[in-house]
C-alpha cells in the first residue's frame, strides 16, 4: 500500500474513533446524569407527596384525590401507595407515551427510572409506603435529540480535521511525489534538480539527492569535455582546429553514402600558393597566422548552414563541403574576393586559389576528389585568387515550384501504395536482431522510383511537411511491429520537433498501439540535439510511459557541444560513419571509440556504429565495446534469431 | 437499667467460647464491627471511648428481644450525651451527625440522638421497616407550655401498633399513647430508599443531596447499616 494511502488510512481511522468515542462518552455521561436526575425527582415527590398525604388525617378520599391530582399533572409513569401490610390501596399508571427517539437508540441506551419512595402516616398511626415513578420517554427524547447534536458537532470537527489531514497530506506528497520522480528520472539517465520543500526530513532528503545529481552533472560534463578535446586531437588539425584530411574523407564518404543525406552539393577545395617560400619569408609565425585567418573566414559555413562541413587537407590545402548546389559557385567567389581583401592585410603577401566541384549522392570519394583537384591546378596555372569549376553534370531533379511540391509530397503520404519503410538491420555482436532502422521513401511520382529522404527532406522541411511524414512513418512503423513483432527505428526531423503540437501528437499516437510502441525506436539528429536541446528533452519526457526507446542518431562529431547531453534521458546514441569508418586501421580513431563508449556507458546510454562498410571495422567495433552496428556490410550478414 | 446490668453480668459468665460464639454472630449482623472500630478511632479519643462503652452494649442487645434492646440503646445515649444545639456543638444552624461524630462531641441535638439510637438499634438487629424518625411538635413543661419542633424515634412492633418512643426529652421507653406532649407531623425511615438506588455508594455527589442521605452515607461509612 502507498504510504499516503496509509497516512490517509490512519487519519480517517483517528477521526472515525473520535468521532464514536466521543458520541459515546458524551451519551453515557448525559444518560447518567438524566437518571441521577430522575432518581432525585422521584425521591423528592415521594417524599414531597406523603408529606402531604400525611396531612390527611388518614382520610382515603382526599388521599385519592392528592395522588391524582399530582399524577395528572405531572410526568409520571406510576403513582402508587401500599398499606403498611404490602397491600396495593391506590394504583395509577400510564402507558409509555411513544417518543421522538428511535427503537433501537431506546433499547441501546436505556435509562433506570428508579422508584422513589416515602412513608404515609396519620399521626401515629403508619398508613404505609407511597411509590412515585417518573416517565422516561421525556428524558429519552433529551438524550437523542443531544446524541444528534454531538454527532452533528464532532460530524464537523471529523470534517474539519479531515480537510486539515488533506492539507498536510498534500504537503507531504509533493514533496515525495518530486523526490521519487527525481529519483526515477536518475535512473532513466535524465538529471534533474528538485526544489526543496519545507518538510524538514523531505528538506533533507530533497538536499541530498541534489547534491548528488549535482556530482553527478558534474563528473558527466568533465567527461565529456574530455571526450570532446579527444575528439579534437584526433580529428582535428592543431593550428586551425578543422578537420584533418582523413576526418574530413570520412564525413565526405558519410555524407555521400547516408540515406538523408544532401542529393548534390558542392566540394571547394582552397590552396594557399607557395607556401615553403612563404615559410622562409616571414617565418612560421606569420605564416600560422594566415593560415588561423584562412580558417576563419571558413569557420562560419560549417556553423550557420546544416550539413557543411570543413577540412585542412595538408598544409596548405583546406576543403569545404556544401550541402547545395545552387551556392557552390557563388560562395566560391565570395571566398576568393573576401580573401584577396583580408590577406594583403597580414602584410605576407599571400595569394590562394580555388578550385571547386559540384557533387551527387553516390558519387565515389576518389572521384569527387579528383576533378576538385584537377580544377584546383587549373586555377593555381592561372595565378592567384583565380577559381575554377569542375565539369557540369546533368541535373538530376526538374526544378518544380514549392507549391508543387508540397502537393506531392502531400498526395504521395496520402496514398499507401506509394510510401514505403525501409529496412536495414541492426546487429549486435551476435548477429542478433537489435531493431531495423526505417527510414520512409515516397514515390513523388506515379510508376516512378521510391525516392529516400534525401529527394524531398529539404522540400518537405520548406513546406513545414516533415511533422506530417515522421507520423506517416511512426504509423507504419507501429503497425509494422505490431505485425511481425519486430522492432523498428524511426527517425524524427529536426524540423519536427519545432512544431509545437508534435511531441504531443507521437505520445497519442503510439498510445493507441501501446504493445507495438514498445517496440518503437525514435531518434533524432545530432545537429538538433545541440541546437533545440529543449525540445529534444521535452520529446524525451513525452515518450518515456510510452515505452518506446529515445536517441540520437549521426552523432559523435559534436557531443560534447550538446548542453547536458546526459540530462536529456537518451536510451540510445549511433555514432555517425564519419567517426566509426576505419577504426579497423587506425588505433588513435578506435580509441575514440572506445572512450565514447565507455562514457555513454557509464551514463546507461546504449551505442551502436552507422555506416559499418567492412568486416575490419566491425570486428574492432565490437571490441571497443559498441552495442550494435547498421550499415552496408552489416546488411549483408544473415540474422541470427 | 438493673435488667441491662443483669444481662451483662450473666453474659458476662459464660465465659469466653460464649464471647467466641458472639463474635460469630456479630459477624452475621447487619453492620461492620471493624469498620466500626476504626471509624470511631479516626473520629478522636472520645469517640474511641464512646465505641468502647457502646461495643459491650450491641453485643448484649443481639441476643435480646426489641423491647430490651431498645432500652438498652435509649438509656445508653440518653446517659452518655448531653443535649445542645447544632449551633453550639456544630457552628452550624443545622447539622446531622453519625453516631460516632455525635460522640466524638459527646453533645448532639435531637435528630442526632434519633440517628444514633436508630443506626444502633439497626446494628443490634432490630428490623428497619420497624423504625421511623418521626417529626414531631413537643409542648414543653405540660399544657400551656412552649412549643417546639422535635424529631424521636418510634418502634413499631407491628404497622398498625402504638409505636414506642425513643425521647431525650423524656429518658423513659413510653409508647406513643402516653406522650400526650407530643404531635407527630412527618415520619420516614430509610425503607425503599436505598433498595431503589441499588449499589448506591457513599461518594456519589447527588446522594447527599439531603441531610438524611448524607446522614445514612456518613453511617454506612462507619460501618453501620442502614
Amino acid at each position: 500500500m502507498s504510504l499516503i494511502r496509509q497516512v490517509w488510512l490512519l487519519l480517517l481511522a483517528t477521526v472515525l474513533l473520535a468521532f464514536v468515542g466521543s458520541i459515546g462518552v458524551a451519551t453515557t455521561s448525559a444518560r447518567d446524569l438524566l437518571q441521577s436526575q430522575l432518581r432525585q425527582k422521584n425521591s423528592d415527590n415521594a417524599a414531597s407527596l406523603a408529606l402531604a398525604l400525611s396531612q390527611q388525617k388518614g382520610d382515603a378520599q382526599l388521599m385519592s384525590l392528592l395522588m391524582a391530582a399530582q399524577f395528572d399533572t405531572g410526568y409520571y409513569r406510576r403513582v402508587q401507595l401500599r398499606s403498611a401490610d404490602g397491600k396495593v390501596v391506590f394504583n395509577r399508571e400510564a402507558g409509555s407515551p411513544a417518543g421522538s427517539a428511535p427503537g433501537w437508540f431506546v433499547s441501546m441506551v436505556s435509562i433506570a427510572s428508579p422508584v422513589g419512595s416515602a412513608q404515609v402516616s396519620d399521626g401515629w398511626r403508619a398508613l404505609g409506603q407511597v411509590l412515585v415513578e417518573s416517565e422516561v420517554s421525556y428524558a429519552h427524547d433529551a438524550l437523542w435529540s443531544s446524541t444528534l447534536r454531538t454527532a452533528l458537532a464532532m460530524a464537523l470537527v471529523g470534517l474539519l480535521a479531515a480537510c486539515l489531514g488533506w492539507v498536510v497530506v498534500r504537503r507531504i506528497s509533493r514533496p515525495l511525489d518530486v523526490a521519487v520522480a527525481q529519483a526515477h528520472s536518475l535512473e532513466q539517465g535524465e538529471f534533474i534538480t528538485a526544489s526543496e520543500p519545507r518538510v524538514l526530513e523531505l528538506k533533507r532528503l530533497a538536499r541530498a539527492m541534489n547534491s548528488l545529481v549535482e556530482r553527478l552533472r558534474v563528473t558527466s560534463r568533465a567527461q565529456a569535455l574530455q571526450l570532446d578535446t579527444l575528439h579534437r586531437q584526433l580529428n582535428g588539425d592543431a593550428l586551425t582546429e578543422l578537420s584533418n584530411r582523413s576526418h574530413f574523407m570520412f564525413q565526405l564518404d558519410a555524407s555521400l553514402q547516408r540515406e538523408d543525406g544532401p542529393v548534390q552539393g558542392g566540394l571547394i577545395l582552397l590552396r594557399v600558393m607557395e607556401l615553403d617560400a612563404l615559410n622562409r619569408q616571414f617565418g612560421h609565425a606569420a605564416t600560422d597566422r594566415m593560415l588561423v585567418t584562412i580558417a576563419q573566414s571558413l569557420q562560419p559555413y560549417a556553423e550557420e548552414v546544416r550539413g557543411c562541413f570543413i577540412g585542412r587537407l595538408n598544409g596548405s590545402d583546406f576543403a569545404l563541403c556544401l550541402p547545395a548546389l545552387e551556392v557552390v559557385r557563388e560562395t566560391a567567389q565570395t571566398l576568393a574576393q573576401a580573401l584577396q581583401l583580408v590577406l594583403p592585410t597580414l602584410g605576407s603577401g599571400a595569394a590562394v586559389c580555388i578550385g571547386a566541384v559540384e557533387v551527387h549522392r553516390g558519387m565515389k570519394v576518389g572521384q569527387v576528389m579528383s576533378s576538385a583537384d584537377a580544377a584546383l591546378a587549373r586555377a593555381e596555372n592561372r595565378g592567384a585568387f583565380a577559381v575554377e569549376f569542375g565539369p557540369h553534370p546533368p541535373g538530376v531533379l526538374a526544378i518544380l515550384g514549392e507549391g508543387a511540391w508540397r502537393q506531392r509530397i502531400e498526395q504521395a503520404l496520402g496514398q499507401p501504395e506509394r510510401v514505403r519503410l525501409m529496412e536495414f538491420p541492426v546487429l549486435n555482436a551476435k548477429r542478433q536482431l537489435v531493431h531495423l532502422e526505417c527510414p520512409l521513401r515516397l514515390q513523388l511520382q506515379t510508376d516512378g522510383a521510391f525516392e529516400p529522404a534525401a529527394r524531398w527532406l529539404p522540400l518537405a522541411v520548406r513546406s513545414r511537411l516533415t511533422a506530417s511524414v515522421d507520423e506517416r512513418a511512426l504509423t507504419l512503423a507501429l503497425h509494422a511491429a505490431d505485425h511481425d513483432g519486430r522492432p523498428r527505428c524511426v527517425n524524427v526531423s529536426p524540423a519536427s520537433l519545432l512544431d509545437s503540437g508534435f511531441a504531443g501528437r507521437v505520445r497519442a499516437l503510439l498510445w493507441t498501439m501501446p504493445q507495438a510502441a514498445r517496440l518503437i525506436w525514435l531518434e533524432v539528429s545530432e545537429t538538433a540535439a545541440v541546437e533545440h536541446f529543449e525540445l529534444l528533452r521535452e520529446l524525451g519526457r513525452q515518450l518515456r510511459s510510452t515505452g518506446a526507446r529515445f536517441g540520437i542518431e549521426h552523432a559523435g562529431e559534436r557531443l560534447g557541444q550538446i548542453p547536458r547531453l546526459f540530462e536529456a534521458g537518451l536510451d540510445y546514441l549511433k555514432l555517425d560513419a564519419s567517426i566509426v569508418a576505419g577504426v579497423g586501421r587506425d588505433e588513435h580513431r578506435a580509441l575514440f571509440v572506445r572512450s565514447t563508449v565507455g562514457l555513454l556507458h557509464g551514463l546507461g546510454i546504449q551505442v551502436y556504429a552507422e555506416g559499418v562498410s567492412d568486416a575490419t571495422d566491425a570486428v574492432r567495433l565490437w571490441d571497443c565495446g559498441i552495442d550494435g552496428a547498421t550499415g552496408p556490410w552489416i546488411s549483408t550478414l544473415a540474422v541470427e534469431p | 437499667m438493673t435488667a441491662f446490668a443483669r444481662r451483662w453480668q450473666r453474659c458476662f459468665a459464660r465465659g469466653v467460647l460464649v464471647v467466641c460464639l458472639q463474635a460469630a454472630v456479630w459477624a452475621s449482623q447487619p453492620g461492620d464491627a471493624d469498620r466500626m472500630a476504626s471509624a470511631a478511632q479516626a473520629r478522636g479519643p472520645k469517640a474511641d471511648a464512646g465505641w468502647q462503652a457502646l461495643r459491650p452494649v450491641l453485643l448484649a442487645a443481639i441476643h435480646q428481644g426489641d423491647v430490651v434492646r431498645l432500652q438498652s440503646i435509649n438509656d445508653f445515649f440518653n446517659r452518655r450525651i448531653v443535649f445542645r444545639e447544632d449551633p453550639g456543638v456544630w457552628g452550624q444552624l443545622d447539622y446531622w451527625a453519625s453516631p460516632f461524630e455525635m460522640m466524638g462531641k459527646g453533645a448532639g441535638d435531637c435528630e442526632d440522638f434519633a440517628i444514633a439510637k436508630y443506626f444502633s438499634l439497626r446494628a443490634a438487629g432490630v428490623a428497619a421497616n420497624k423504625l421511623r424518625l418521626v417529626y414531631v411538635r413537643a409542648r414543653l413543661g405540660g399544657p400551656g407550655g412552649p412549643v417546639q419542633a422535635h424529631m424521636v424515634l418510634a418502634y413499631y412492633a407491628l404497622p398498625e401498633a402504638d409505636p414506642l418512643i425513643l425521647d431525650n426529652l423524656i429518658s423513659e421507653l413510653r409508647p406513643a399513647s402516653r406522650r400526650p406532649d407530643l404531635t407527630p407531623v412527618f415520619s420516614f425511615n430509610a425503607e425503599g430508599l436505598w433498595q431503589a438506588t441499588g449499589a448506591l455508594s457513599a461518594g456519589d455527589p447527588l446522594a447527599r443531596l439531603s441531610r438524611w442521605r448524607d446522614a445514612l452515607a456518613k453511617a454506612r461509612a462507619e460501618g453501620f447499616s442502614p
